[in-house]
């Protein structure tokens, strides 16, 4: 089947309550293309899962189109397309297993609700198809309860992928799994999503699913898309302050303050910490007359120096060995500062160096300086 | 054991015994005095036991026991059916829709029973009176429905509400209407509840009294517990073995019915459906 693209186009959710009305969801503007695997991330209470709801159908806009390819399946005018109309599928992050049905039960239900209800032994066979993909197909006469995590949530994969829908969503569908099987599980949807070939929305809050799973990420915070691109883009520009903060871990570094001269060179004096910038930044900086800055820089991105000038130098406070490197923390007045490094630190400063090309620079509305 | 144990043991034991006391004496004595063929016998020291008590009750016609039975079977088991129908239908439709004034309605629906039942009585007579439906099945069923519509909203939504509503999210987009969701999903898992209040409404229907004894006239109309108050009416004395033995044979629908759906008023239905 052909894979559908989505077009979203000034969308808009508003909650009417007591107090007045809350915007909710402000002028989305969004493509998916088809066959994607689109990941909708942010933190909680950012209302992903309402733009969620609204592409499936559960919620009306309260402004803006909904397309899926040509056909307009939502607008705040009065056109609305239920969710099986639009034939989309959903796995929820509790699961939302059918609790008095068979996981064959289960995995049928979509289908007995098709127009045309298949006969009994082509709806068998699918359900077997569905569940021999996602290995569990000794379980069908098992009820939910009788299941571990990992099996509920294959299931009602499997609920979902059934009928070949035109679109499947995921409300952080492996949220309530331990670490391992959340792991094994990513990459089997993965997998599953490419053999499928089917547009897929995921939802989720944790972002190292999202840099994994996605062709494409959006970031949300509050209600408004901040950045949409491929993992690798948003992680090497984020277009603002909490994209940078909000992707990669330990979080990026971030330090404020003013920028001063001093024989020849560039200085950003963030408290008592007094960094030298590199001189292509300098250059650039200097060009644009600016007073204040915040700097950004991932912690695998700040250099052990053992010769020459260094740009910054800190105080070692704790040292974490995360396995193949060390987390170095250094606390400072408003936070902290974390390098990464291969090889444990001797003494109890650092002197560390910066490189131009991986430096982030943001303005003092939180937006990033394109140098 | 320990001695707090022990105490706690006693304790436990006294009270259960107390309750079973103070519930099932009055039962046993009417039983007994059921199965002897004179109701003075503690005073005489003269007993007999026979089921002629039983007998006499279900066979004599003018007595119309198995009238007023029927009466009660019928009109307590329609208004079960009706009131399990709309307040299931209320209740998900309360728990589970965003509509305008949605808390307020079980409120207002709770305020309805409020009324004494005797403030309203009047006004029922004259209203099916001109309507001619006194001494008719529909003058009980039609009040039976007003009045205990509250309790079964009230406790299917208590139900409906543990329900997780991302199984109606998720039977909604697996293609299910609303109707669909209620029977195939909300139903079955609800069913403790359904069933609690579908017993409740019918054991107080069976009991009811007021109603049944001011809107109907006689045996064609009249409920098991207007009927036994009014044995005595009819022989000048009081038959007490005739209206014990009445009493008890009233009493075995409702334990048999007990019974049957004990089995599914248990909790645990819902295990499964969402983390675990």
């Amino acid at each position: 089947m052909q894979a559908t693209k989505i077009t979203i186009k000034s969308l808009a959710k508003s909650f009417v309550t007591f107090r007045g009305k809350v915007d909710v969801l402000k002028s989305i503007d969004l493509a998916i293309e088809p066959g994607e695997f689109f990941v909708l991330l942010g933190p909680s209470g950012c209302c992903k899962s309402t733009l969620l709801n609204l592409l499936a159908g559960l919620e009306k806009p309260s402004g803006g189109e909904l397309y899926f390819d040509q056909e307009l399946v939502a607008d705040s005018v009065g056109k609305f397309s239920g969710p099986f109309e639009r034939d989309i599928s959903m796995v929820f992050q509790s699961y939302a297993l059918y609790p008095h049905m068979t996981v064959e039960e289960n995995i049928a239900f979509p289908l007995t609700n098709l127009p045309q209800v298949p006969a009994p032994e082509v709806m068998k066979a699918k359900v077997k198809e569905a569940a021999t993909l996602l290995q569990i197909d000794h379980l069908l006469d098992r009820k939910p309860a009788e299941l571990s995590g990992g099996q509920r949530q294959r299931v009602a994969i499997g609920r979902a992928i059934v009928r070949n829908p035109r679109v499947c969503l995921m409300d952080e569908p492996l949220s309530n799994l331990d670490a391992k099987l959340r792991n094994e599980m990513r990459a089997h949807l993965k997998d599953l999503q490419k053999k499928l070939g089917v547009t897929t929305i995921y939802v989720t809050h944790d972002q190292l699913e999202a840099m994994t799973l996605g062709h494409r990420i959006a970031i949300m915070n509050n209600g408004v898309l901040q950045q949409v691109g491929t993992p690798v883009e948003i992680y090497r520009a984020p277009v603002n302050q909490f994209v940078a903060k909000f992707i990669g871990s330990p979080t990026m570094n971030m330090l404020s303050g003013e920028l001063s001269e001093e024989s020849g060179h560039l200085y950003l004096q963030a408290d008592a910490l007094k960094i030298r910038l590199p001189a292509e930044t300098a250059g650039s900086l200097r060009a644009r007359n600016l007073k204040k800055v915040t700097l950004g820089v991932r912690p695998e991105r700040l250099y052990v120096k053992s010769e020459g000038e260094p740009n910054l130098a800190l105080p070692v406070n704790v040292i974490e060995n995360v396995g193949p490197e060390y987390l170095v923390y250094s606390f400072h007045q408003h936070g902290q500062i974390v390098v990464r490094t291969p090889d444990e630190p001797a003494g109890d400063r650092l002197e560390l160096s910066l490189e131009a090309a991986h430096l982030h620079l943001f303005d003092e509305q939180g937006t990033r300086i394109n140098l | 054991m320990t001695r707090e144990e022990i105490i706690k043991s006693c304790l436990i034991f006294a009270t259960g015994l107390f309750l079973l006391a103070f519930t099932l004496g009055p039962f046993i004595w009417m039983i007994w005095i059921s199965l002897a063929d004179r109701a003075d016998f503690l005073v005489t020291g003269q007993v007999e036991y026979s089921l002629s008590n039983y007998r006499q009750v279900l066979t004599a016609h003018s007595l119309h026991f198995l009238d007023y039975l029927s009466n009660s079977l019928w009109i307590s088991t329609i208004t079960a059916i009706i009131v399990t129908l709309f307040s299931s239908m209320a209740a998900y439709a309360v728990s589970r829709m965003r509509f305008p004034g949605r808390s307020l309605v079980p409120l207002l629906i709770l305020a309805m029973s409020m009324f004494p039942q005797i403030s309203i009585v009047g006004y029922l007579f004259e209203m099916f009176s001109k309507a001619g439906l006194i001494n008719s099945h529909m003058a009980l069923i039609l009040p039976y429905i007003a009045w205990t519509i509250p309790i079964a909203l009230w406790i299917n939504m208590s139900y409906f509400t543990q329900i997780p509503l991302d199984l109606d999210k998720a039977a909604l987009v697996d293609g299910a209407g609303r109707m669909k969701v209620l029977y195939k999903i909300i139903f079955p898992l609800a069913l403790p509840g359904i069933f609690s209040s579908a017993l409740l409404v019918f054991i107080a229907c069976f009991n009811e009294f007021l109603f049944a004894i001011m809107l109907t006239i006689d045996y064609t109309a009249q409920t098991l517990p207007v009927g036994i108050a009014l044995f005595q009416g009819l022989h000048g004395e009081i038959p007490w073995g005739n209206l014990m033995a009445a009493s008890a044979i009233a009493s075995v629908p409702l334990v048999i019915l007990t019974l049957i759906f004990q089995r599914y008023i248990v909790a645990g239905l819902m295990g499964g459906a969402v983390k675990g």
